[in-house]
């Protein structure tokens, strides 16, 4: 078995990324299978939005994890849920916060907010650093994803969000210093809003924004720890022997080596093996592009999946892709 | 002496007062900076991640008073530095 499927230093977490169709779901499901049957206590999480992982497992699943056989939970998170929880749980703390300020009309602002750009892929990574605060739980957790340009995005925000985070700690900082330069002459300072004094922090310790710039650093730190550290994060692209989606794995092949997130293999699922005379075109350009996949990803493995008679579904199936998926058949 | 020493204080005061000015103004610029990056996306500029600007809010009720008494200055603004460097 690959060293990077398994568990080395603490929990393995293994991304599934492809093109829409390529059968993530089927790779996930069947990578997963295969890892709890060699005795490791997996989990297989479904990010995507259109949710099938239960179906290929034939099971009905929602955000707890369900247990399909020894070893192996599976679950379906609920974006769309998570996002409306999230946005009533902040809309509660800043109306708290803001009695006493009418700055913006609160709730024509997380009425579209819900639709603000951008929010998905947060409320992504949020579900993905909760499943990883419990992470010690597992042994291996398989994350089969949405197609890939949303799960380019989320596995970059660590990255984005901690140089926002370092600006505005810079920024703070400048703040602060000069707030504490005319404290030193003019004493301790006040303002008032709306009748209420407020003391002006100028130390980073009592000042709130610091506090809570700090502590967002801290949780994005830990999530781009285990994603970009190779013995904790593997990243296998699922793909078929097509151009759009050889394009497509070497565009994410490209990203995630920007972000320094570990990518480890490719399966290339689908191939057509038999001889047929009316696709031999297509039989030719399959040959090509397997051939230039070898050819392009050199440190990458690669793994060939033929084109079944029959959907992979259920489990006998599924165990017997992941037996070609981690190579013990 | 009594006039001496008030003078002095009155004097002192004047001292204090004006040489933080300058700071005061900084800090009033990067107060206002800082809550216009974080509502940003507000007039268009990009704006930091989503989840970190509304766990901010909450205590940015200082910063956010200070852009829109900046805001409501702002046809002034020649004005303020002027004063500032003694200009009349």
């Amino acid at each position: 078995m690959k060293e990077f499927l398994k568990p080395v230093d603490g929990f393995r977490v293994i991304f599934v990324i492809g093109k829409g169709g390529v059968g993530k779901t089927t790779t996930s499901a069947s990578l997963s299978v295969a890892l709890a049957r060699k005795g490791y206590k997996t989990l297989v999480v479904s990010l995507d939005p259109a949710h099938n992982l239960g179906d290929v497992f034939m099971e009905k699943l929602n955000n707890k994890p369900r247990e399909i056989m020894e070893n192996l939970y599976a679950s379906e998170l609920d974006m769309e849920g998570m996002i409306k929880e999230y946005l009533e749980h902040l809309e509660k703390t800043m109306k708290m916060m803001y009695r006493y300020l009418t700055v913006i009309n609160l709730e024509k602002y997380f009425e579209v907010l819900r639709y603000s750009p951008g929010i998905e892929e947060y409320a992504t990574l949020e579900a993905i650093r909760e499943i990883l605060l419990e992470g010690d739980e597992w042994d291996v957790i398989v994350f089969d994803t949405p197609p890939t340009g949303l799960t380019l995005r989320v596995l970059a925000l660590p990255k984005i969000s901690l140089i926002w985070t370092d600006k505005l700690i810079e920024l703070r900082r400048k703040i602060l210093e000069r707030r504490r330069a005319i404290e030193k002459i003019q004493g301790e300072r006040r303002f008032v809003v709306d009748g209420k004094e407020i003391r002006l922090a100028s130390r980073e310790e009592e000042d709130a924004v610091m506090r809570e710039l700090n502590a967002y650093r801290e949780e994005i730190m830990f999530v781009y720890n285990v994603l970009t550290n190779p013995k904790r994060t593997a990243v296998i692209a699922v793909m078929n022997p097509e151009m759009l989606s050889l394009y497509e794995t070497k565009r994410a092949y490209e990203s995630l080596r920007e972000f320094k997130i570990p990518f480890n293999m490719i399966v290339i699922n689908k191939i057509v093996r038999m001889e047929i005379p009316e696709i031999k075109g297509k039989i030719r350009t399959q040959e090509k592009i397997i051939s230039e996949v070898k050819k392009t990803f050199k440190n990458v493995e690669i793994i060939e999946i033929p084109m079944f008679q029959e959907e992979p579904r259920g489990i006998e199936w599924l165990e017997k892709v992941g037996g070609m998926i981690i190579g013990d058949h | 002496m009594e006039p001496i020493k008030q003078f002095l204080k009155g004097f002192l005061e004047y001292f204090k007062q004006s040489s933080t000015e300058y700071i005061e103004f900084e800090l009033r610029e990067l107060e206002n900076i800082f809550a216009l990056i974080l509502m940003g996306s507000f007039i268009g500029i990009p704006s930091p991640p989503t989840t970190l600007v509304l766990r901010l809010m909450p205590h940015m009720i200082r910063e956010i008073k200070v852009m829109q008494q900046r805001a409501v200055d702002l046809d002034d603004i020649f004005a303020e530095i002027a004063g500032m460097f003694d200009i009349d």
